[in-house]
């Protein structure tokens, strides 16, 4: 299993906020992409409407799952490919490590993967003596620091040039430099080894087309190329949601994709790979695994408030327009997923409890939502997770977090009922306030469990005379 | 893993979506063209000369912010002294000398490589005398040792300037990808519009859909890049760091 931080959201993403150079850096992704993408949605065709069209034939998708799930499957064992449906990123894992000790791997190529971080696969294939390599650069640069990706898209956004310099002087025995030209050379040299040795390709899938029976990757540098046509096995990780009926609708989803990933109209790369190299053909790997893995996934599509979430495409749009993420980053979030995609799916695969301040951190600014290539309502499920704490769920195992503030909000509803005893609470509330430190402009601090609001800002004080007695003093002199 | 783990796990996943037993669901694939599928189809077997020249222009300004060397030849021996050019021009990345690696495919017969080049003309086929393993990486070698690949486009997308290929006999896919130069050759006829025109094509065209994507088809956009040092855009990330696109016209 990967590492779970969520529980130390607050100090990670206090700790982010901190750092200068990270801020910068998040300012200037955001900056080429978030604006990029916005331009790129006003400038299709069909112009921005399209994304509506798009959740349509995502949310069409996945309400026919098995449907789906069945006929891919069917049409890649007809060529001759193995699939493995996996309940649980363990048994995932485990077949993964069964089909390495059949062929014999070694050495593993890896394409970037959102789905075999969260099953935590490179350290599994790590304890079984199999070497497995990172060969986005992103991915290899962080994996080559020992640390986590920050970004779907942009893992090492995170690290400066300097800091990729010093990393590369360090590793790969190069003079030090921080041309990322330079850079990027000196990685696809080492990289390209390991390419054409390997034995195995692992590659996730970014959206499976039911009616043809291929898988699909997507990348700009061809490491998902390499991986998948080099080495004699192919082992593709999918998440079972990660799929679409028609081919037709192929066309939206893809020009949507690369506009929301990179603000670009077409990757660079895209592959429909169906099974293995076949008969007569001149490459391709002697053998296909597809892995598709639910890990939580079904309990997101049984709760109809929580499974538009599965329409996503994982493209990151939305960290790159998120106010939030653009001040702590990526690895705030303590889970593979971040920004406010990861605000919502975290919590529901990780345990909303153990989750629980991701989704109170997002500002519900609705920027993501107007971001995403498939216009999934992410305000409205932070709004949903954040009723399920306040008011506990038995469905997914949510306990209150905290009966005090329920306890205020009861009593507030009461007060906010009468306006009698609401007058005289405020009456109260203003004579009391005297008695916290500051001056009459503005209260400096709060008592705990209030402390928090008056962290980083001032609290305007009460008026000593309400609207409503001033109105009434008003209309008298009139 | 037992076929009654996969029924579990659909019967898991049917549940979820609030249903009992396995279903079809006639309706989610198609089994004839749709109206916007036939218009397309239309669309494209009436394209006439005028509007393929269009096409042209409009794969021109997408290929430029893309680093593409976009090539319009007006005829074979042009191409391929087009390719000879490339050839004597660049400098091998890989390796000491200059090898050439490209596809059996009856265009690029026709540019007749071995006598254009002076470098050694690789073909991507194994060698049938060795096992299938062995003939496999062996080719492999040979193609990571050349400079330059040669393909021959199935299409070529004009809106987005990117390139289809597809897995055949000889038509190995490491040769638009190992080499440092991707030198692919179009003719003008295959130019498609867009993916729409494409998926179109590929499902209910009689000539197209019976080979369909195969089992590998790749699309191809610009030469290989990254921005994954502080988001600044490098090419010849690990695939080819030159596209050139040759687009052959009609000799009318």
């Amino acid at each position: 299993m990967t590492r779970i931080t969520t529980e130390k959201y607050r100090q990670q993403a206090a700790k982010g906020a901190a750092d200068p150079v990270l801020r910068g850096a998040l300012a200037n992704l955001q900056n080429r992409f978030g604006r990029g993408t916005a331009e790129c949605y006003r400038r299709l065709p069909e112009g921005p409407d399209l994304r509506k069209r798009a959740k349509r034939a995502r949310q069409e998708s996945i309400d026919h799952l098995d449907v789906l799930l069945e006929r891919l499957a069917e049409k890649i064992r007809s060529r001759g490919g193995h699939v493995y449906f996996a309940r649980k990123g363990k048994e995932a894992v485990e077949y993964c490590l069964a089909v390495c000790r059949r062929h014999g791997v070694r050495l593993a190529v890896k394409g970037k993967s959102m789905v075999t971080e969260e099953i935590g696969l490179n350290r599994s294939l790590s304890a079984a003596g199999i070497e497995a390599v990172e060969t986005d650069l992103g991915e290899y640069i962080v994996q080559l620091a020992g640390e986590s990706p920050s970004h779907i898209i942009a893992p090492a956004i995170h690290k400066t040039r300097k800091e990729i310099g010093r990393l590369f002087a360090d590793r790969l025995g190069i003079a030090y430099s921080e041309d990322p030209p330079t850079l990027t050379r000196a990685a696809r040299r080492a990289l390209r080894e390991k390419f054409l040795a390997a034995d195995m390709g692992i590659s996730g899938c970014n959206l499976a087309c039911a009616e043809t029976g291929h898988i699909t990757t997507v990348s700009n540098e061809g490491n998902i190329r390499m991986a998948s046509t080099l080495p004699k096995v192919h082992m593709v990780f999918m998440g079972m949601e990660r799929i679409v009926a028609r081919l037709e609708d192929h066309d939206m989803l893809f020009r949507l994709l690369a506009r929301g990933a990179a603000a670009q109209n077409m990757a660079g790369y895209v592959s429909y790979i169906g099974g293995p190299r076949q008969p007569g053909d001149s490459d391709g790997p002697e053998a296909f695994h597809l892995v598709v893995l639910d890990n939580g996934r079904s309990k997101i599509l049984a709760d109809p408030e929580f499974r538009e979430m599965l329409c996503c495409i994982r493209c990151a749009a939305c960290l790159n327009v998120c106010p939030v993420y653009g001040r702590i980053g990526g690895h705030a979030y303590g889970y593979p997923y971040s920004g406010p995609v990861g605000a919502v799916v975290t919590p529901l695969l990780v345990g909303i409890n153990r989750a629980k301040d991701l989704c109170s951190g997002e500002t519900l600014c609705g920027a993501c939502r107007h971001a995403c290539p498939v216009d999934i309502d992410i305000p409205r499920m932070l709004l949903a997770l954040r009723a399920k704490l306040a008011d506990g769920d038995p469905r997914w195992g949510v306990k209150r977090t905290s009966l005090l503030e329920k306890a205020a909000f009861v009593l507030w509803s009461k007060l906010a009922g009468s306006s009698r005893l609401y007058a005289l609470a405020m009456e109260a509330a203003a004579l009391a306030q005297r008695l916290l430190p500051g001056n009459r402009q503005m209260i400096r601090r709060l008592p705990p469990p209030l402390a928090g609001w008056t962290q980083y800002r001032d609290l305007r004080p009460l008026a000593g005379k309400s609207f409503h007695k001033r109105w009434k003093t008003n209309d008298r002199s009139r | 893993m037992t076929a009654a783990d996969e029924k579990i796990f659909l019967a898991n996943v049917r549940r979820a979506l609030g249903i009992d037993s396995p279903r079809r669901a006639p309706r989610l694939f198609a089994e004839s063209p749709s109206a916007y599928s036939k218009r397309l189809l239309e669309k494209i077997s009436r394209r006439t000369g005028e509007e393929t020249r269009k096409l042209i222009h409009r794969l021109k300004e997408a290929a430029a912010p893309l680093n593409i060397d976009l090539h319009v030849a007006s005829d074979i021996q042009t191409a391929a002294a087009l390719i000879t050019r490339i050839a004597a021009d660049k400098s091998p990345e890989w390796a000491d000398r200059k090898t050439v690696a490209a596809w059996r495919h009856p265009l690029i017969e026709r540019l007749d490589l071995p006598a254009a080049l002076d470098a050694p003309v690789f073909f991507s086929e194994p060698d049938p005398g060795l096992s299938g393993e062995e003939a496999r990486r062996r080719m492999i070698e040979q193609i990571a040792k050349s400079f330059i690949g040669v393909t021959a486009a199935d299409f070529c997308l004009a809106d987005t300037a990117t390139l289809v290929l597809r897995s055949r006999p000889g038509q190995a896919r490491s040769v638009s990808l190992l080499p440092s130069i991707h030198v692919a050759i179009v003719e003008a006829d295959r130019l498609l519009a867009d993916l729409a025109e494409l998926y179109a094509l590929l499902s209910w065209d009689p000539e197209q859909k019976t080979e369909g994507l195969s089992t590998c088809l790749t699309l191809i956009t610009g030469p290989s890049k990254t921005a994954d040092i502080e988001a600044t855009l490098v090419h010849g990330a690990h695939g080819p760091r030159e596209l050139h696109l040759v687009v052959l016209e009609q000799n009318s």
